[in-house]
């Protein structure tokens, strides 16, 4: 009999095995595919190359995580380029955002000395709200009902840090949160490459454009995640499955059984308690406990006989917004593409980073405007990492790999399908592309078009959303995955959410799964 | 086609010196000077003379009322130019400044009508069952779900109503009312049913869309519905923030005192003339034409104001109906406000995204949909047939044109109000969205005409036969606001009303308590909490605080 069963071996599903079982519970955890990863995998995309298939950037993973499962005595090896993202203009005026502020300002100087001026003190305010809000990811959302004892001390200490920020900062933060993050930028800088690439931060998984207000809130995040506005740049060597494989022998390590290539077909219900699950072999597994890595929807809605919950409950859940908006591309190439816009000079380490497609707001807009009515967007906005500059292990000597974010790309289309459309979508996207690398077709050997209906059908995402559901600002924190549910635990006893769709929700951080297990093993004490 | 607004004169005189030494005299020495003679404007007033201070209103127009405001644009034709509705009126302020016996008189305004495309119709009404059975219509689960979504709102609508007439606490000082106001709010909300929880979280952040999509599969209910999210807002109805503004038709229903939206007999000017009759029973003066050139400030304190003609006014306090870019950066000056508190009313967004046609028309417009001269026409008729109108409605204005087909609110306040126009003949009042203040191409003077153009179209393409009925056509474009009615970037709330824009954050973080950084100066106009509309509460509210503040001295 185990203890814990965790349904699905993402990398929360594997950072929440590592802690249970460092507790001593007995944990078994069901991969559906052949790989354990989730949406950190890495996968053969052509002989002799390799990809992230999905996510592509370390979040990052939190500080404590790799320390506390030793990651790095497991395999884990952190690439962290100087540049953090490239933004390419079509004109020849790149942005650059380095890890370094005053690099990034000295830049920028070139550009306009107005945003050279501006940049430091933005990243400082970000990075000043970002170690107030830090506390937030780790913690288990209050109970709003009865707050208990504990809960209104974390809060306390929140309230007290968050008035320790000063007047002007204090007022940054409560003004920026339900902010367009068009608006944001606008307040800060002039230059409008700059300015994009900026609020790219905020629209990233989310089915929202710049000018949608509250997406400010996505570079407070990305801020409390790691001090920065901008999208990380963090890789990892032998692409991201090598993390999601060092968590893995972490958990063996631990005692954590894995099994791939086992999916679960339902969990098993008896007087409102989770019992175990039933797999699509039939066979049945016991366990005291059940924490699902899937997201919310694939829980309640697939896994669950719909008598087991009550029907306010199952309302509130249809309702959960996940209607993904991203796509991806991954190219193999046999060499690195051109990039006038560089002006051939030092084209390897200014391309280490991220490199952002979506020159201006009102492009970026545009690229949302399509989605909003069921079209992919004729012009996406692309987060594109080309990993094997950084890690030659990835691809022949001198090609390389190429992994394309593609927004937006609406899980529900107007006309047609997607299994229709592929590869109309991957020729849009290869077309946007070659405004910025003109001979980009001549180098593609390979090319790999991941729909958001494969990333459903394929990897589990209901609705093909990337962060396990919308994180806008009513689905976020004490909100996620609802109201009254985001400590973790569910009106069914015995059953735990563990995935992105839980607070802090989204993107390679392990914080789901660390913060459940915690939850979890309060339970069982 | 009759001429437009004209061009006002309305100039500040920048020459005239806030330093040039007081003439000073007893008999122009106030206690309070209001600026701007608007509907907050002139409640603020009311109350202070009603507490015994001796105020004087300076209205830089020939006419009372600001955007509340009846004029008679064309002879026989009694246009209540802007604001054209009252929704939101404070049932408290008819109350105590007892505005019935001053004239004021609300006629309902039942129902909206809204004509589709395909020759089909979505026509609310006050009488419940009647509605019911229009919405089961087209689609049975709508109509029962109605009931439930009028009764979720009913309770959200309660919860939020204290919150409109309190004083935002400044959320970042260690004040203790600040923090027991802050406690309140969070104890409210703490003690809510949590299925009101839920709502009201949802409300708070999501989009009017989004938020009606949970309730209804109707299209077109949805579409005309999240209307109201948007009005006087620059987002669109998919936009995060709107579904708040669902509220606020709840509002008036819980108030008991009258239906939530009416006309006001003889027009919105006929409110702020109540408000106005009050104001000077109590012992207010009043006076229009007195544009106002510079407010004196020495020493970081507000002393009085200088009008256009270089009449010096002394007061105790300076209130300020007029939104924050006339009270600092014209008649303060940039020079006399700290660096920070100046920053923050740049940031301020103002953004103008409506504009309104008025027409004077010779008999009723005939509806494809629903032809005849029937009641549907005595109520409002919504232009907003489908989600997606009002969203590509919204795309052009985000790239700086205006919609080419625009969402337009149409009442017909003459068939409920016969005082407004000749025998037989009707006035036709048309709120428009979006007309973005800034066009990405051509000036709004050059674009006049064919904005009307455009929503003249607009209309014809349901209603055709209204080209041939209209006498006069009055087109105020986002600039014509600006210009005649003093609402910077034409904003018709004062500023937009976004999450980050509202309560304690409104107009500028630190600054919502009515006061300023110059003493003896204060808001109260739509600029600070609560808001924009026919509310009175920022007047009410910023009357408060002035009294509050003179019991200190």
């Amino acid at each position: 009999m185990h203890d814990i069963i965790i349904i699905g071996g993402g990398h929360n599903g594997l950072v929440a095995a590592c802690y249970l079982a460092k507790a001593g519970l007995k944990t078994l955890v069901l991969e559906r595919r052949e790989i354990v990863g989730g949406a950190a995998v890495t996968e053969k995309l052509h002989p002799g190359f390799r990809c992230s298939t999905l996510a592509h950037s370390a979040g990052p993973l939190s500080p404590r995580i790799t320390k506390d499962l030793q990651l790095k005595r497991h395999g884990l090896e952190i690439i962290r380029p100087e540049v953090r993202v490239t933004a390419l203009n079509r004109d020849g005026h790149s942005i650059w955002i380095y890890n370094d502020a005053a690099r990034t300002a000295s830049e920028l100087q070139k550009v306009s000395a107005h945003d050279a001026r501006s940049y430091p003190e933005f990243e400082k305010s970000f990075a000043r709200i970002g170690r107030v809000l830090a506390p937030l990811l780790q913690m288990t959302p209050p109970t709003i009902e009865k707050p208990a004892a504990g809960e209104l001390w974390n809060l306390g200490k929140l309230g007290l840090a968050f008035r320790g920020l000063g007047k002007k900062d204090a007022f940054r933060l409560l003004r920026w949160g339900p902010m367009a993050v068009a608006d944001l930028v606008a307040e800060w800088f002039e230059t409008e490459t700059l300015r994009a690439c900026i609020a790219a931060r905020g629209i990233f998984g989310a089915f929202a454009g710049p000018w949608s207000a509250g997406t400010s809130a996505g570079l407070l995040w990305q801020a409390a995640t790691d001090g920065h506005a901008a999208g990380p740049a963090l890789f990892v060597k032998g692409g991201m499955g090598a993390l999601t494989q060092a968590l893995a022998q972490a958990a063996r390590e631990a005692g954590v059984q894995i099994r791939t290539g086992v999916e679960v077909a339902a969990i098993k219900i008896n007087d409102n308690k989770a019992s175990g699950v039933v797999l699509t072999s039939g066979e049945a597994i016991s366990a005291r406990a059940v924490v699902s890595n899937a997201d919310p929807k694939t829980t309640f809605l697939k896994l669950i006989d719909p008598i087991d919950l009550d029907p306010d409950f199952l309302t509130k859940m249809r309702n959960y917004r996940s209607t993904g908006s991203a796509a991806k591309v991954n190219l193999a190439l046999a060499g690195l593409p051109t990039l006038p816009a560089l002006n051939g000079s030092g084209n390897a380490a200014k391309l280490s980073g991220r490199i952002h497609i979506g020159p201006d707001i009102d492009y970026l807009e545009h690229a949302f405007d399509a989605a909003k009515y069921g079209n992919f967007s004729p012009q996406p906005y692309m987060d594109i990492t080309i990993p094997s500059l950084s890690d030659p292990s990835l691809a022949p000597q001198g090609a390389h790999v190429m992994s394309i974010y593609v927004q937006f790309a609406p899980y529900n289309l107007k006309d047609g399908d997607w299994n229709s459309r592929r590869e109309e979508f991957g020729d849009t996207v290869i077309n946007t592309l070659s405004d910025y690398a003109p001979n980009l077709k001549e180098l593609i050997v390979a090319r790999q078009v991941i729909t958001p209906l494969d990333l459903e059908q394929t990897y589990g995402l209901s609705g093909g959303h990337i962060m396990h559901g919308e994180q806008s600002l009513d689905q976020m924190f004490a909100f996620r995955p609802l109201i009254g549910w985001a400590q973790y635990r569910t009106p069914i006893g015995g059953l735990y959410l563990c995935g992105a769709g839980t607070h802090p929700g989204g993107g390679v951080t392990g914080g789901p799964g660390a913060n459940a297990s915690r939850e979890i093993i309060k339970d069982f004490k | 086609m009759d001429p437009i607004v004209t061009a006002s004169d309305y100039k500040y005189a920048s020459e005239s010196s806030a330093n040039a030494i007081p003439k000073q005299s007893m008999s122009n020495k106030y206690d309070v000077v209001v600026i701007g003679g608007g509907h907050n404007g002139l409640v603020n007033a009311a109350y202070l003379a009603r507490a015994g201070k001796r105020v004087l209103v300076l209205e830089r127009r020939h006419v009372l009322g600001g955007a509340a405001v009846t004029e008679e644009v064309f002879s026989g034709f009694k246009f209540s130019v802007c604001s054209y509705v009252v929704s939101l009126l404070r049932p408290e302020i008819i109350r105590e400044l007892d505005l019935p016996r001053h004239g004021l008189e609300i006629l309902p305004l039942d129902g909206t009508f809204t004509p589709m495309p395909g020759g089909d119709y979505l026509w609310r009404v006050n009488d419940h069952a009647k509605t019911r059975r229009e919405i089961a219509r087209h689609s049975k689960l709508d109509a029962e779900a109605y009931d439930e979504y009028g009764k979720a709102m009913i309770e959200m609508a309660h919860f939020v109503k204290p919150i409109m007439s309190m004083t935002p606490p400044d959320p970042t000082s260690l004040n203790p009312k600040g923090l027991m106001d802050l406690l309140f709010l969070g104890r409210r909300f703490q003690r809510l049913p949590a299925e009101d929880k839920y709502n009201q979280v949802q409300l708070m952040t999501m989009s009017a869309v989004d938020f009606l999509d949970q309730w209804f599969e109707t299209d077109v209910l949805k579409a005309t519905m999240s209307a109201s999210g948007i009005i006087g807002t620059f987002l669109g109805v998919r936009s995060p923030g709107t579904a708040y503004v669902l509220l606020h038709h709840y509002m008036g229903e819980i108030d008991g005192a009258f239906r939530s939206w009416g006309l006001s007999r003889g027009g919105t000017g006929a409110i702020s003339n109540a408000i106005a009759d009050a104001a000077r029973e109590a012992g207010a003066q009043i006076r229009t034409s007195c544009p106002i050139a510079k407010i004196i400030v020495k020493n970081g304190q507000a002393k009085g104001v200088v009008l256009a003609n270089g009449d010096e006014i002394f007061a105790n306090v300076v209130s300020s109906s007029v939104d924050p870019r006339l009270t600092f950066m014209k008649m303060v000056g940039e020079e006399h406000l700290p660096g920070d508190f100046a920053d923050d009313l740049k940031r301020y967004k103002y953004r103008g995204s409506s504009g309104k046609v008025n027409l004077a028309l010779d008999g009723l417009p005939d509806f494809k949909s629903l032809p005849g001269a029937g009641p549907h026409l005595r109520g409002a008729i919504s232009i907003s047939p489908s989600v997606e109108y009002m969203e590509r409605a919204y795309d052009d204005a985000k790239y700086g044109r205006f919609s080419r087909r625009p969402y337009i609110d149409i009442v017909i306040p003459s068939l409920t109000d016969p005082s407004v126009a000749p025998p037989g003949k009707h006035v036709m009042s048309c709120f428009v969205q979006y007309a973005p203040y800034n066009l990405k191409e051509g000036a709004w003077d050059e674009k006049r005409e064919e904005f009307g153009d455009t929503v003249v179209d607009t209309i014809a393409e349901h209603a055709p036969n209204i080209k041939d009925l209209i006498l006069h056509r009055q087109v105020l474009t986002p600039l014509d606001l600006e210009r005649e009615f003093g609402l910077s970037e034409g904003n018709i709330f004062q500023g937009e009303l976004t999450l980050e824009q509202l309560f304690f954050l409104r107009p500028a973080p630190g600054w919502a308590q009515y006061r300023t950084p110059i003493r003896n100066l204060y808001m109260c106009g739509s600029a600070t909490h609560p808001g924009g509309g026919i509310m009175g509460a920022s007047g009410r509210n910023g009357a408060m605080q002035i009294l509050k503040d003179f019991g200190k001295r």
